[in-house]
């Protein structure tokens, strides 16, 4: 970074003379460093995957969780510092909830990922707080009219829809990988179903991951299908699928190999 | 100009009632009468106590006029709002909510008792009603105001299932009409909001055409 | 078993034998006083009428035999108003205010619906504790509109409304003879007669009738359209006296009997009351 040490960095209320927001840049980098998270929506619901570092051989399966369930109808997997993704997750049920109270149906993919957008938005504004170390893959399923949709939340507080998308240490490569998949026809609709998004996220995940450099991993993933609550994927289900694809590409290596 | 004054001149303006609503197999049947009164005195002798809250929901009003005006004004608002973010037509049980949401956690300062009606495409004809307390209970049809004691007894014993659009506006025709001969604080004009699919149309019988069957 | 008293039902009269027994002792009743306000207002085919008194009291005095309870809150909105002249007056002024800034702000001519609403929400707030009834009369973009507000926020639209405590006399009047469709003229002559029910029937309204005709192209507000409790008697001779006349009843021999021993009070022996 070129302006290091001129103190343009040490607070998001302050802009560097080029325009930038040194602090929110930080916060990115945060994000770059953690495991690779990838979400697709799919023609009957929406999957969202994360790859999660192992940093001890001693912790239990399934600890540290990455992916979290905020309403019936809404799921979100978080990218960087777990715990302050923890304080989104918080903020989603919140809202979740407020929302079903006094409108009496679920709150709309679009207005929670907007809501979740601000709160983090806020977090950018003040001197007094840091911008979060996270970015949020955000999986909400309306019904029959609305169908599935995917979001994804920064640090800076801006909001996307996606059909796919990936974030964290692979997601260059994760994001060619997506885009290989043949996942809407003409009219914008997606073709592939969950179960097959499950197979393709885990060889996702196989293919970004380098034995050699990086650590142990688990896979989380959720979904939210039509007309059935979010719910985790089976781990033994994930464990399946993990392990097929991980023997196609070592079958793949050896054949490259010879 | 002094605060020696009549009591109708300061009492609040309150609306002794007759209102019911009745769902039907794809719509409603809203009615009300027409009197207003500030103690003895009768303010308003035609007054419209069925509302409009959204195109295809209403809601009819008893209890202080300004309180539940006030209400209907904020809820037609967050109703509003709600459809333009939502780009389409808002459900019954939406409005019905946000009604509750106002009465129930301001129930020590408010004097209202509402029924909310309506038709989405999700639900059909549907009727809610909130009372005093701020309870919400849907209902296949609803009665209210001081002039529903009167008529329990005959709603009960008239209203069918399975009841026609017309069926349902003699139903509720008859039934206003007997509960504002034996109320006091409810007479005037019956008016009648039928809403379904296509949208919503209002009907008016005044005070002197009024059904008389009872009479015998 | 024994029934509770309140539960029992019926006829009581222990008030009735309380009261004998206070009358008894020379406790006279409290008598029934009215006062207050007649306004009133007719809707037109271009426009609307407004009418008011003119009498403020004060308990069972009239305080002011010719003031003006139509308010101004623009150029094609105005307000009658009813209840405790602080308040109305007050309330109106505030809205006017309210009205001219926001007409500044969307650079468009008033709306009588948006003085409406903010009459409403204000009163609304204070819980009937500003007791200000009011007719609201106007033209604007959507033609005429003739509203009242009560004290608690609640609001009725009406093709010819009265308030205060004429206003049964002046709906008396209205309902006898409003017909859909009034010319001007015939609109003024029923206000004028709603009015005037209310002066010569009501004890708290009285003095003059004013009137205020809002329509299309402005408005006119006639102070006195019609004065009819004018003095019909004034004392020729004035009503001024030298300063120490004392007033003699005339043939009261017994005074000029003693009047001699009177000093004649003039203006240098006045009692000194500085202190």
């Amino acid at each position: 970074m070129a302006s290091i040490g001129t103190g343009y960095d040490l607070s998001s209320t302050i802009f560097s003379p080029d325009g930038r927001v040194f602090q929110i840049e930080y916060a990115t980098k945060a994000v770059e460093n953690s495991g690779t998270c990838m979400g697709i929506r799919c023609k009957d619901g929406v999957l969202l995957a994360v790859e999660k570092t192992i940093i001890s051989k001693m912790l239990v399966p399934g600890s540290l969780r990455r992916a979290h369930i905020v309403d019936k109808h809404a799921s979100l997997v978080v990218c960087g510092l777990i715990s302050d993704g923890r304080v989104i997750v918080d903020r989603a049920r919140e809202e979740c909830e407020n929302y079903l109270d006094f409108y009496g149906r679920p709150i709309p993919g679009a207005i929670l990922a907007d809501r979740l957008a601000h709160f983090v938005h806020l977090y950018t504004l003040h001197w007094s707080v840091r911008p979060f170390g996270c970015a949020i893959l955000l999986g909400v399923h309306n019904g029959e009219k609305q169908g599935a949709q995917l979001y994804m939340i920064e640090p800076s507080g801006v909001s996307y829809r996606y059909f796919a998308c990936a974030y964290g240490k692979g997601k260059q490569a994760a994001r060619t990988e997506l885009e290989k998949l043949s996942l809407n026809d003409k009219q914008a609709s997606p073709q592939i179903s969950c179960e097959q998004a499950v197979k393709d996220l885990a060889k996702i995940v196989v293919s970004v991951h380098d034995d050699s450099k990086d650590k142990e991993y688990e896979i989380e993933m959720i979904w939210v299908r039509d007309g059935k609550p979010a719910a985790m994927v089976p781990r033994d289900v994930v464990q399946k699928v993990h392990d097929e694809a991980k023997r196609e590409a070592e079958a793949d290596s050896d054949m490259e190999d010879e | 100009m002094t605060p020696i004054q009549p009591e109708w001149t300061s009492t609040e303006h309150s609306m002794g009632t007759s209102i019911m609503a009745v769902a039907f197999d794809g719509g409603v049947v809203m009615g009300a009468d027409s009197r207003t009164t500030t103690g003895s005195y009768i303010a308003n002798r035609v007054s419209d106590k069925i509302t409009p809250m959204h195109d295809k929901i209403y809601c009819c009003r008893s209890g202080s006029a300004a309180d539940t005006q006030i209400i209907s004004d904020y809820v037609r608002h967050y109703l509003s709002m709600h459809a333009i973010e939502l780009s389409e037509e808002p459900d019954v049980a939406t409005a019905a909510k946000i009604f509750r949401t106002f009465c129930y956690y301001n129930k020590g300062q408010l004097m209202a008792g509402i029924i909310v009606a309506g038709y989405d495409d999700k639900k059909g004809g549907q009727v809610f009603t909130i009372p005093l307390g701020g309870a919400l209970v849907q209902q296949p049809f609803a009665i209210g105001g001081s002039g529903s004691s009167y008529i329990y007894g005959f709603c009960d014993s008239n209203y069918k299932e399975g009841m026609t659009k017309e069926e349902c506006i003699t139903f509720v025709k008859n039934a206003l009409s007997l509960a504002m001969a034996r109320d006091g604080s409810s007479g005037g004009v019956i008016r009648l909001v039928i809403i379904d699919k296509s949208g919503s149309s209002r009907e008016f019988h005044p005070g002197n055409k009024l059904p008389e069957f009872w009479q015998g | 078993m024994n029934t509770p008293e309140s539960a029992r039902g019926g006829f009581c009269f222990e008030n009735a034998i309380r009261n004998s027994v206070l009358s008894a002792n020379g406790y006279k009743a409290p008598t029934a006083r009215k006062t207050g306000t007649t306004i009133a207002g007719v809707v037109f085919e271009g426009g609307v009428v407004l009418g008011a008194d003119t009498r403020a009291t004060s308990g069972a005095t009239v305080f002011e035999k010719n003031c003006q309870k139509i308010h101004y809150i623009a150029d094609n909105i105005m307000c009658c108003g009813a209840g405790t002249a602080a308040d109305t007056e007050h309330t109106t002024q505030l809205i006017a205010s309210k009205i001219w800034l926001h007409a500044l702000a969307t650079r468009r001519k008033p709306r009588v619906a948006t003085a409406l609403s903010m009459l409403k929400h204000m009163l609304f707030r204070y819980q009937g504790y500003v007791s200000a009834a009011l007719v609201l009369g106007g033209v604007d973009f959507h033609g005429p509109h003739l509203y009242t507000v009560y004290p608690h926020g609640s609001t009725d639209r009406l093709p010819y409304v009265s308030m205060g405590s004429g206003s049964l006399a002046a709906m008396a009047v209205f309902e006898a003879n409003y017909k859909d469709g009034l010319t001007l003229e015939d609109a003024k002559q029923l206000v004028y007669e709603g009015i005037s029910g209310g002066i010569f029937n009501d004890l708290g309204s009285g003095g003059n009738v004013d009137l205020c005709i809002i329509t299309a192209d402005g408005q006119e507000l006639i102070r006195g359209y019609a004065k009819e409790n004018e003095r019909k008697y004034r004392r020729p001779g004035g009503y001024k006296f030298p300063s120490g006349t004392t007033p003699v009843v005339p043939g009261s021999e017994k005074f000029k009997e003693q009047s001699k021993d009177f000093a004649l009070v003039t203006e240098q022996d006045g009692m000194d009351v500085s202190a």
